[in-house]
């Protein structure tokens, strides 16, 4: 009987064709867009060398210090590789700028003018360079006169002055700042979205056992009744209906993933085992969602798959779906709703995976997703205990 | 009148899921608008940091600390590894700076001591790093030659006083004008999106086979039954597009009573029409109620995802771009984005706008005629 149900409860799932396009090509479509619309977001945040225009002029000739600083940034080779600049009179850097064809152009007075566009990153970083450039100047012209002064003290007026310049330029070109960058190579927060889509998918899941549910509840349907009235053990059927809906949620599950990596190349760290943990744990929870909807309200389908559906969208607007930021907000803001999400959970169970090298953040996610499940399911056997009807 | 009162009739008996899904999409806008900080620009001039200082907060150390606060947005999320990561990975700052113990005693032994820091190699820790290596490169120099610790900080700090002067040419609010721009792309999904479901849901109606049959052998001929239908379905558009500009003055303020707020309104309802013609014919190509959510889903989010009306235009590839050209949506969003950069308005600059706009009128135009197309073509019943 337990085989027979499962089966039968299987092959009514996959002739839904609106249960097929929310849990499996929904999913899948939702990826291809994210893909298509954030694979150059990350691209265009880094940093770029850019064009700029520098204002011909005697100045810029004589100036060895700006000469050198510019040949400096604008060299490709270079790790400082800040510019791409050209050389041009005034009216050509203004026709440059007007045409958008440069981010801004120098004109060296004093104070040196960097003239640009408007205030944005690349306008930014010209004024952060402009004024080192200054600034390393105004170092020599310090360490000049601190140099002369201790020649003119000790009476060394046989010192040059170009000798005297040529080392304050040597010691502020030698110097090396000592900065040790730390970072972690995982720092691509377009992930978080793949794994919010990820726990929407395992949430969906839950429209599964809820139509599976559905269809063995009598007052739910023709096909509940027949069930209800038939001799078989209620337990067993509950059972097969769930069974059939976690598998084919699986194989949905089982699809997304294949799409999400091999095609899409979605970087979910080197973890395999713990994914396939995690997502098994996702769909059980999305299931037992579905279960409690199904078998704890008294509504008709629609109304079920619209709440089970507003739940899920709501759990993954939470957890970072529509902004990556939200769940940063919600979890220093208040962690307790995120404590209690299960489309969090799973997002921060692989966030975990994915950004950490320890694995105590995952098994927390981990757990609370089993704990969560339980309780639902409990909740969900509690309400369907001893339901009978005298007539419906 | 008849295609007008039913038309009526029917909005009136699907009022509740016609409400929400109009509040929904509006609290979408509003949402994005007081989000778009993070998403849509990246301008801001101070960058956000951490310092996690393990030294004593005296002499050079206090001074670095000081010349590094005043010119970023120190932010204070706490000395946990975890919440200092978390806040990294998810942008709230971009940079980290770990300063040693015995920092201090070591930089005055001339020692150079090390800085490691946390970064997100993006524009801002590329500031980030800008400013705390030439608080550094100007110490260690000074150091060498000076004697004294206060005499080094205060040759540090009047070295690092020297400021370009910057002149902006553009005499637009570009952060405003950015607003907006954000404000009316999203509005792409939002008047897709309640545009299919609400004319779909509506046409559903009409489609009845019973309805059908009753209206065909009327005296009503088909296109004229067509026009009707779409005028009324416009004025349900016409209201989303006026609850949503209304949104914007509220939201928006004074840009929205400029000649860029005014373009945007207007483009807005040209591609409200545009949505119309839309959902005209999807609502005319399916017949299952239950179709529409997902429709909606494909083609709303769809083209909104491709033609940039959720992250900024300049940031998809290239070959995203080139298939957006084909939908409507790219050349209302387009227009959108001329904004940012004309400051004078006269022919030369209005040129793309128009054209623009010529573009979506064609292809409401295309939209209308396929929709007559396949009306006549699905006449026959049975």
């Amino acid at each position: 009987m337990f085989v027979h149900h499962f089966k039968y409860s299987v092959i009514t799932l996959f002739k839904n064709k609106m249960l097929i396009f929310w849990v499996y090509a929904f999913p899948i479509i939702l990826g291809t867009l994210f893909q298509m619309a954030f694979s150059n977001v990350e691209h265009s945040e880094k940093f770029h060398a850019f064009d700029i225009a520098i204002v011909e002029s005697d100045t810029v000739q004589n100036n060895e210090i700006y000469r050198e600083a510019f040949r400096s940034l604008s060299d490709e080779q270079s790790d400082h590789h800040l510019f791409n600049i050209q050389y041009v009179t005034e009216d050509t850097a203004k026709e440059l700028l007007d045409n958008q064809e440069i981010a801004g152009y120098v004109v060296l007075t004093d104070p040196v003018n960097v003239i640009v566009n408007s205030s944005g990153a690349e306008e930014t970083v010209l004024k952060y360079a402009v004024e080192e450039i200054a600034q390393q100047e105004a170092m020599i012209h310090t360490l000049i006169n601190a140099d002369m002064q201790g020649a003119f003290e000790a009476e060394q007026s046989h010192r040059n002055p170009e000798e005297i310049y040529q080392q304050a330029m040597a010691l502020i070109q030698d110097d090396t700042v000592n900065i040790e960058d730390v970072s972690g190579e995982h720092l691509s927060y377009i992930v978080i979205e793949f794994y919010t889509l990820i726990a929407m998918a395992c949430l969906y899941g839950g429209i599964l056992g809820m139509v599976s549910i559905n269809n063995s509840l009598a007052n739910m349907s023709n096909q509940g009744k027949r069930i209800s009235v038939s001799p078989a053990p209620k337990a067993k059927l509950i059972l097969s209906s769930v069974l059939a809906s976690y598998v084919a949620q699986l194989i949905g599950l089982f699809i997304l993933f294949v799409y999400i990596v091999l095609v899409l190349k979605v970087d979910f760290g080197n973890h395999l085992p713990f994914i396939m943990l995690l997502t098994l744990a996702g769909s059980l929870a999305g299931l037992s969602l579905g279960i409690l909807v199904a078998t704890g309200m008294k509504a008709n389908e629609n109304s079920k798959t619209g709440i089970l559906i507003s739940v899920t969208m709501c759990g993954c607007f939470l957890s970072g779906m529509m902004g990556v930021s939200m769940k940063y907000i919600i979890d220093t803001h208040l962690p307790v709703l995120n404590k209690i999400n299960p489309a969090s959970m799973i997002t921060d169970g692989f966030y975990a995976l994915y950004y950490y090298d320890t694995p105590d953040r995952y098994y927390q996610d981990l757990i609370s997703l089993f704990v969560f499940s339980g309780l639902l399911i409990l909740l969900s056997i509690v309400s369907l205990r001893r339901q009978q009807y005298d007539c419906i | 009148m008849i295609v007008f009162k039913t038309f009526l009739k029917v909005l009136y008996k699907c009022k509740m899921p016609v409400i929400l899904f109009t509040v929904i999409l509006i609290l979408f806008g509003v949402m994005n608008d007081s989000t778009s900080d993070n998403t849509a620009s990246f301008t801001a001039s101070k960058p956000d940091l951490v310092i996690i200082n393990q030294d004593e907060e005296e002499g050079i150390t206090k001074s670095f600390i000081e010349y590094i606060s005043e010119n970023s947005n120190v932010k204070h999320i706490g000395n946990d590894n975890e919440q200092l990561d978390d806040a990294l990975f998810y942008r709230e700052v971009s940079y980290i700076i770990y300063i040693p113990e015995h920092f201090r005693s070591d930089f005055l032994k001339g020692e150079n001591p090390k800085i490691t820091v946390k970064s997100t190699g993006d524009y801002e820790a590329n500031l980030a790093e800008m400013l705390v290596s030439r608080y550094l490169k100007a110490a260690n120099v000074y150091i060498r030659e000076l004697d004294s610790e206060d005499e080094v900080i205060r040759q540090v700090r009047e070295t690092l006083s020297k400021q370009a002067q910057i002149e902006i040419t553009t005499q637009i609010d570009g952060a405003e004008i950015s607003r907006l721009v954000v404000f009316f792309n999203f509005a792409n999904y939002s008047l897709l999106a309640g545009g299919i479901y609400v004319v779909c849901l509506i046409l559903s109606s009409f489609k009845d086979d019973n309805i059908r049959k009753r209206t065909m052998i009327s005296s009503v001929n088909e296109k004229q039954y067509n026009r009707q239908l779409l005028f009324s379905n416009s004025l349900f558009m016409i209201f989303l597009w006026a609850l949503y500009c209304i949104l914007g003055s509220v939201l928006l303020g004074d840009i929205m009573f400029t000649v860029q707020g005014l373009i945007c309104v207007l483009n807005s309802l040209i591609f409200s029409l545009c949505c119309l013609t839309i959902s005209f014919l999807i609502g005319n190509l399916i017949n299952n109620k239950n179709a529409i959510n997902g429709i909606i889903n494909v083609v709303a989010l769809g083209s909104s995802f491709l033609c940039g009306a959720f992250i900024p235009m300049e940031w998809l590839p290239d070959s995203i771009l080139a298939v957006a050209h084909f939908l409507p949506s790219y050349y209302y969003i387009k227009t959108n984005e001329c904004l940012k950069q004309i400051e004078v308005f006269n022919a030369a600059t209005v040129q793309p706008i128009v054209i623009n706009t010529l573009v979506i009128i064609i292809f409401m135009i295309v939209f209308i005629t396929i929709t007559n197309v396949v009306s006549r073509r699905k006449r026959k019943i049975g």
